[in-house]
C-alpha cells in the first residue's frame, strides 16, 4: 500500500499522508552541459511522422527536420507496402495480369486494369478491334470510379483535417458507386473486370436503372458536401495556401492530374491521349490557378460532376453488341454467368465444351492455361487516373506471358515532390498538404 | 543490324526505315528529324505508332537538356523513367515459328535499357528516349538537373536495376528496405521457392517449374 520507502507515519501526522524525502544525492556522469545551450538554441529536430500515423493516407513515413514547428525539409520514406507486384506480372499469362495490376492503387483499381489491357491490346495490335460496347462500358465503369475515388479522397482528407462527418458522408456516398461495382463485377474492389480485348463480362439487364439511380441521386450529395464545405471558414482556413505548387514546379517534378491543373495547367489525358472513344463525350477540363490545396479540392469537385456527365452521355450512347473482341484466339471463351454455386461459366457454354465439341474444350484450355502469345516490342499507354498520369509500359518479348511490366504511378511521382510541397509549413499544415496530393501507398509501393 | 543472318545490313536498314515511315504519324516524323538533324547519332525506332530514339549513354544529358529548352520539341514532363534487363547469351529465334522459316542462334550481349518517356504539354506529343547500358556495372548521368522528377524515378531504377546516376543528389533505396542485397528486377536475380508443410516438399521458384 504505502511506498516502502517512505518511513511509517507518526502519531502527529494524519494517516496516509506522505513524508517528505530524504534529499538524495544525484551523480551526472559525462559532463557535456556546456554543449547544450547551442543545440537548444539551434532548435533543429528530426521528427519521424509515420508509418503509422493515422494522416498519412497508409503506411507513409516522413522524416521532418523541424525548425520549431516549421518544416525545414521533409523526407518521404516508402516501401513499407511494396509487394512486388511488377515482378509478379512477368511469371503469369497476360490475362492474369490484371489480377495482379488491380490491386495496386486500390481507390482506382479500374484504371490499373484499363491501363494494363489497354497496354496490351496495343501490343497486340488490336486497339481498334475491342468493341463499341465494351469502350462504352469501360468508360462508365471507370469515371465512376474516379467519383468514388474523389470520395474516399474527400473522406480521408476531412477525416485527418478533423471534419468527422465529411469522412462519414464521403464513404457513405462512395457506397452507392461500389454497389454498382459488386453488382456489374462481383467485387467491390480489386475486380477484374477490364481484360485484355474487352470486359470479363456484360453489365446486368438492371444496370442502365440502377447506374441512373446513382446519377439522380449524386449532384444531390456533391451539392451538400458543396454548402458544408466550400465556404465554410474552417476549411477555407485549413486548406487555402497550404502546400502551393506552381505549373512550373509541378511540370518540372512530373506532378500532374488535378494538382497540376490546381495549377492552372489544362492537361487531362482523356484529351491530350483520348482512349476508349472518351472524346466523343461533351466535358470539360476543370482548372484553378490558385495551385493550393482548396484549388485542388475545387478541381476534384469540378470533375465528379464532369465525370457523371460523362456517365450519363456514354449510357444514353451504350451501344449494342459483343464485349471481347471476335479473335477467338484472344478473347476469352465463355460468358460468366451467375449459377447456383456462384460466379462461373455460363451453362450453355459448359455444355458446348463438354458434351458437344471436342475442338472447343481444347481451345478453351489451351487459352485458359497457357494464354495467347504477344507480339515481340514495347509500348508505353498512359490514362487519366483520378491522380493523374498512370502510365503502363509494357515489354513483351513474344512470348505468352509480360517481359516487364513498369507502371507509372502517379501518386508515386507525386510522393518525390512533397520535399517541395511542404517546405516551410507548419507541421500540421504538412497532414493537408500531404491529403490534397491524394497519394495511395498501393500505389506508390506497389 | 538485323539479327537474322539471312537479310543483309542494307536491306533491313530500308525495311526499318520503310517501317518507321508508315508506322509513324506525321508530328512524330517531324520531331524525328528534328532531332536527328540536332543529334546525328540517334538511332530511330518506330513501333505502334510509337517514337523510340537510342541515344548514346554519354549525350544523354545534352539530349535531355535539349528536348526540354528547344521550342519545337518543349518536352515540360518527364513522364516515366523505367528500366528493362536483357541478359547476355546465346538466343535461338523463330523456335516455335512452324512457318518453315530457318531458325538462327544469335548472340547478345547484356544491357539494361533505360526508357525515358519525355511529353510535352504545350505540343501535345510524347516519345522516348532510350539509352542502353551494359549490365555489369550500368552507369549514366543523373538527370534530376534537367528534370526534378527524376530524383525518385532514378532511385527506383537503382533499387530494381542496380543502375548507378551520377551526381545523383541521394542515390538510395526506395522501395527495397536498406539492407536488401541484390536488385529484383533484373533477370538473373534469383527467385525464391515456397517450402510447403507436407512431406518436408518445396515448390521450386516460378521460373524453374516444370507444368
Amino acid at each position: 500500500m504505502s511506498d516502502p520507502r517512505t518511513p511509517a507515519t507518526t502519531g502527529s501526522r494524519p494517516a496516509g499522508a506522505v513524508e517528505p524525502r530524504a534529499p538524495r544525492e544525484y551523480t551526472v556522469a559525462s559532463g557535456e552541459w556546456q554543449e547544450l545551450p547551442d543545440a537548444v538554441e539551434d532548435d533543429v529536430m528530426v521528427i519521424n511522422m509515420g508509418p503509422q500515423h493515422p494522416s498519412t493516407h497508409g503506411v507513409l513515413r516522413m522524416r521532418l527536420t523541424l525548425d520549431g514547428e516549421t518544416v525545414l525539409h521533409n523526407e518521404p520514406i516508402i516501401g513499407y507496402l511494396h509487394t512486388g507486384i511488377e515482378k509478379n506480372t512477368e511469371y503469369r499469362p497476360w490475362t492474369q495480369g490484371v489480377t495482379f495490376v488491380t490491386r495496386m492503387d486500390y481507390l482506382s483499381p479500374l484504371f490499373n486494369e484499363l491501363g494494363y489491357c489497354l497496354a496490351v491490346e496495343k501490343l497486340l495490335g488490336i486497339v481498334d478491334e475491342v468493341p463499341a460496347r465494351a469502350q462504352a462500358i469501360r468508360v462508365i465503369m471507370t469515371e465512376l470510379n474516379r467519383v468514388s475515388s474523389h470520395l474516399v479522397w474527400l473522406a480521408t482528407s476531412g477525416m485527418e483535417l478533423g471534419a468527422i462527418s465529411v469522412m462519414l458522408f464521403g464513404f457513405r456516398e462512395r457506397e452507392s458507386v461500389l454497389d454498382i461495382f459488386e453488382y456489374v463485377t462481383g467485387l467491390r474492389m480489386n475486380h477484374g473486370y477490364i481484360r485484355p480485348g474487352g470486359v470479363s463480362s456484360d453489365v446486368p439487364d438492371d444496370f442502365d436503372r440502377r447506374v441512373r439511380q446513382v446519377l439522380a441521386e449524386m449532384p444531390r450529395r456533391i451539392d451538400e458536401f458543396e454548402d458544408l464545405l466550400t465556404s465554410n471558414p474552417i476549411w477555407i482556413e485549413r486548406n487555402k495556401g497550404v502546400g502551393v505548387l506552381t505549373a512550373e514546379q509541378c511540370l518540372d517534378l512530373g506532378v500532374t492530374g488535378p494538382v497540376l491543373r490546381s495549377a492552372g495547367v489544362p492537361q487531362d489525358l482523356r484529351r491530350a491521349q483520348p482512349y476508349c472513344g472518351i472524346d466523343q463525350y461533351d466535358f470539360d477540363v476543370v482548372t484553378t490557378d490558385s495551385g493550393d490545396a482548396y484549388g485542388r479540392y475545387l478541381v476534384r469537385f469540378a470533375e465528379v460532376r464532369e465525370s457523371l456527365r460523362i456517365v450519363e452521355q456514354a449510357l444514353d450512347g451504350l451501344p449494342g453488341g459483343p464485349v471481347m473482341v471476335a479473335d477467338r484466339k484472344i478473347g476469352w471463351p465463355a460468358q460468366l454467368a451467375l449459377g447456383p454455386d456462384g460466379i462461373g461459366n455460363s451453362n450453355e457454354y459448359i455444355g458446348k465444351i463438354m458434351g458437344q465439341s471436342m475442338e472447343s474444350l481444347i481451345h478453351h484450355f489451351k487459352l485458359v492455361t497457357e494464354g495467347f502469345t504477344v507480339p515481340a516490342g514495347q509500348v508505353y499507354v498512359p490514362v487519366e487516373s483520378p491522380r493523374g498520369e498512370l502510365g503502363y509500359h509494357v515489354t513483351s518479348n513474344g512470348t505468352n506471358k509480360p517481359y516487364r511490366v513498369h507502371v507509372r504511378d502517379p501518386s508515386f511521382v507525386h510522393i518525390g515532390g512533397l520535399p517541395d510541397v511542404t517546405r516551410g509549413l507548419l507541421v500540421p499544415d504538412v497532414i493537408a498538404a500531404v491529403a490534397s496530393l491524394d497519394p495511395v501507398m498501393g500505389g506508390v509501393d506497389r | 543490324m538485323s539479327d537474322n543472318p539471312n537479310v543483309a545490313a542494307g536491306e533491313y536498314t530500308a525495311q526499318v526505315e520503310a517501317g518507321i515511315e508508315v508506322a509513324l504519324p506525321d508530328h512524330l516524323r517531324r520531331l524525328r528529324d528534328h532531332l536527328t538533324g540536332a543529334f546525328g547519332d540517334l538511332e530511330a525506332v518506330a513501333f505502334r505508332g510509337e517514337l523510340t530514339l537510342v541515344v548514346p549513354a554519354g549525350r544523354l544529358v545534352e539530349v535531355l537538356r535539349f528536348c526540354r529548352d528547344d521550342p519545337a520539341v518543349g518536352c515540360e514532363l518527364l513522364a516515366d523513367l523505367s528500366g528493362v534487363h536483357w541478359p547476355g547469351g546465346t538466343f535461338v529465334a523463330n523456335e516455335q515459328e512452324t512457318t518453315g522459316w530457318p531458325t538462327f542462334p544469335r548472340e547478345q550481349e547484356g544491357r539494361i535499357e533505360l526508357d525515358y518517356v519525355l511529353r510535352s504539354v504545350r505540343h501535345n506529343h510524347w516519345f522516348r528516349l532510350r539509352v542502353n547500358l551494359p549490365d555489369e556495372g550500368p552507369r549514366v548521368a543523373t538527370a534530376t538537373e534537367v528534370y526534378g522528377g527524376a530524383n525518385v524515378m532514378e532511385r527506383e531504377a537503382y533499387d530494381f536495376f542496380g543502375v548507378v546516376f551520377a551526381g545523383h543528389p541521394n542515390l538510395s533505396r526506395i522501395l527495397m528496405p536498406d539492407d536488401w542485397v541484390g536488385h529484383p528486377h533484373r533477370k538473373d536475380y534469383p527467385l525464391g521457392g515456397v517450402d510447403v508443410e507436407y512431406k518436408g516438399a518445396s515448390i521450386p521458384p516460378p521460373d524453374q517449374r516444370v507444368y
